[in-house]
């Protein structure tokens, strides 16, 4: 009864680390469908610090300036000063977990920062940055 | 001859005993402390020089039955005819002078006892009606509660203006008996008059109030010692209010899960009917999942009055409007008013969207009094 319990837990655990690195090959496979070519985290990485404009003239935003440079850190939403928890995985362990959730805030967040939906090809590149912090 | 009777200097008897004086002193304190605490912010030390206060008046009217001979009413109290004659003989210079209190101080004395009862009392009706804290919370509605904090601030100012007139009359007779009355009620002894005898001390009932001051504002306070910025004290814990995981999810996402107490059903109706333009956002949600939030938002708005919050900004918006800011209300603005504008600007507040930065419970959407406080500038960008 014991080892069978040890067992279950052991493959719970294990099944949830790889659920993540799953769900995201799973996201990759879907953006490689959808037009994507080779994903890279250092265009990810560029793409996160690129400045858009305000289309209502006030300062320009990234990525970063909600987010910050260092993944790693929590950030602060720049309207409404809210602190935004870390997007590392290695510090964050919720992130990258849920598809839904994942494309929700690439859509809401690539409008307002980048002003338009965010390609297939970003999309594969922020994961993919993302997913190494 | 008295002299193992008589300790302390030649010519002059102790009058006042210990207790008698450490009340007086408790009780000066506990008015000045109340009158300077009017701001929300500092409710909570408010709170606790009221019940100090109405806790020394009940003492002193147990005093004024047992305590020593010049702290007994009996010795001081008298018929209004003896207050205005006395009154009278003082303006013409010519009082008799008392080891006591004097009938003229005594009209005072039973005014200030009568007047903080007064405060007191419609004290703990306004802390139950209109914040809902304390032994009469549940017992009245905020309305009652506003009128009861209406009569506590018409009794406030009658008592100033009483111990503005006690202040007056100890000055004109310590002038004109040439000694230090103020004097006399920190030390306790007079000079001589007559074959008086000196009062005793009465030590062990003194160090009882002490111990129940102290305990009280244990009580009140000691909270703060075990404080942590992740676990706060708040001297005033509000209601449980009602709360939905969706709704935490969806609208706690890039600010403030704001709760639909502090705005009417009606401007959270308008709100989700315009989802396409929140504040310059596409929230894109399904139908579904506005029809829950708006489930969960209409059924707790505002017109339910949790909160003090709930009903004043519920109050101060018209009628016919609904307003999709709670910072664009009336009552928010009145509040937040004097506040300088630069505080919001900067950070670590950055916007009238951060309550959680000043209020202490701004999550769990109670907003009480005793919870707030403006951080001090924090240096550094956002990114």
């Amino acid at each position: 009864m014991n080892k069978a319990m040890l067992m279950l837990a052991a493959t719970a655990v294990l099944w949830g680390g790889m659920a993540q690195a799953d769900m995201v090959a799973d996201q990759l496979d879907r953006y490689y469908a959808e037009g994507g070519k080779v994903f890279s985290a250092a265009a990810g990485e560029a793409m996160w610090t690129r400045e858009f404009p305000d289309p209502d003239g006030g300062p320009a935003r990234s990525c970063s300036t909600c987010h910050t440079t260092d993944l790693k850190q929590s950030g602060t939403h720049a309207r409404t000063g809210k602190t935004i928890e870390p997007m590392a995985p290695s510090v964050n362990p919720e992130r990258l977990t849920d598809a839904k959730k994942i494309e929700k805030w690439f859509l809401r967040n690539c409008k307002w920062t980048l002003g338009r939906e965010c390609t297939p090809q970003e999309k594969g590149d922020f994961l993919v940055y993302i997913k190494l912090r | 001859m008295n002299t193992t009777a008589t300790r302390g200097r030649v010519g002059r008897v102790r009058v006042w005993d210990l207790p008698l004086r450490l009340f007086h002193w408790l009780f000066a304190a506990a008015f000045a402390t109340a009158w300077l605490t009017r701001d929300d912010r500092l409710l909570h030390v408010h709170v606790f020089a009221g019940y100090l206060l109405a806790g020394l008046v009940l003492f002193r009217l147990v005093w004024g039955l047992v305590g020593s001979r010049h702290s007994r009413f009996r010795d001081f109290a008298c018929g209004p005819r003896a207050a205005l004659g006395y009154l009278r003989n003082l303006l013409a210079g010519d009082a008799p002078r008392m080891l006591g209190h004097n009938p003229a101080g005594s009209w005072a004395i039973f005014g200030l006892l009568a007047l903080g009862f007064g405060l007191g009392l419609s004290g703990l009706l306004t802390l139950g009606g209109e914040e809902g804290h304390g032994p009469l919370a549940g017992w009245i509605g905020f309305a009652a509660g506003e009128r009861a904090y209406q009569v506590h601030e018409f009794l406030a100012w009658t008592m100033l203006a009483l111990v503005a007139v006690h202040l007056i009359g100890v000055a004109v007779e310590s002038l004109l008996h040439r000694e230090n009355l103020a004097a006399a009620m920190l030390h306790g002894r007079k000079r001589r008059q007559g074959d008086a005898a000196d009062v005793a001390v009465l030590r062990p009932v003194a160090l009882a109030i002490a111990m129940a001051v102290a305990g009280g504002a244990w009580a009140s306070f000691g909270g703060y010692l075990t404080a942590t910025p992740e676990q706060p004290y708040l001297p005033f814990a509000g209601p449980v209010l009602p709360d939905d995981p969706a709704w935490r999810e969806e609208c706690g996402g890039c600010h403030l899960a704001y709760h639909p107490s502090l705005l009417p059903a009606r401007s959270w109706e308008r709100l989700l009917a315009g989802q396409e333009s929140h504040f310059g956002e596409d929230l894109m949600l399904e139908s579904e999942a506005v029809e829950a939030l708006l489930g969960f938002l209409t059924a707790n708005g505002a017109e339910t009055l949790p909160t003090e919050a709930a009903w004043k900004i519920l109050r101060s918006v018209p009628v016919g409007e609904a307003p999709l800011r709670i910072s664009a209300t009336p009552y928010w603005k009145a509040k937040h008013g004097g506040i300088d504008a630069a505080v919001f600007e900067r950070a670590p507040v950055n916007s009238p969207a951060n309550c959680g930065a000043c209020h202490k419970d701004a999550d769990a959407g109670t907003f009480e009094d005793a919870a707030m406080g403006i951080p001090e500038p924090a240096g550094g960008s956002t990114d």
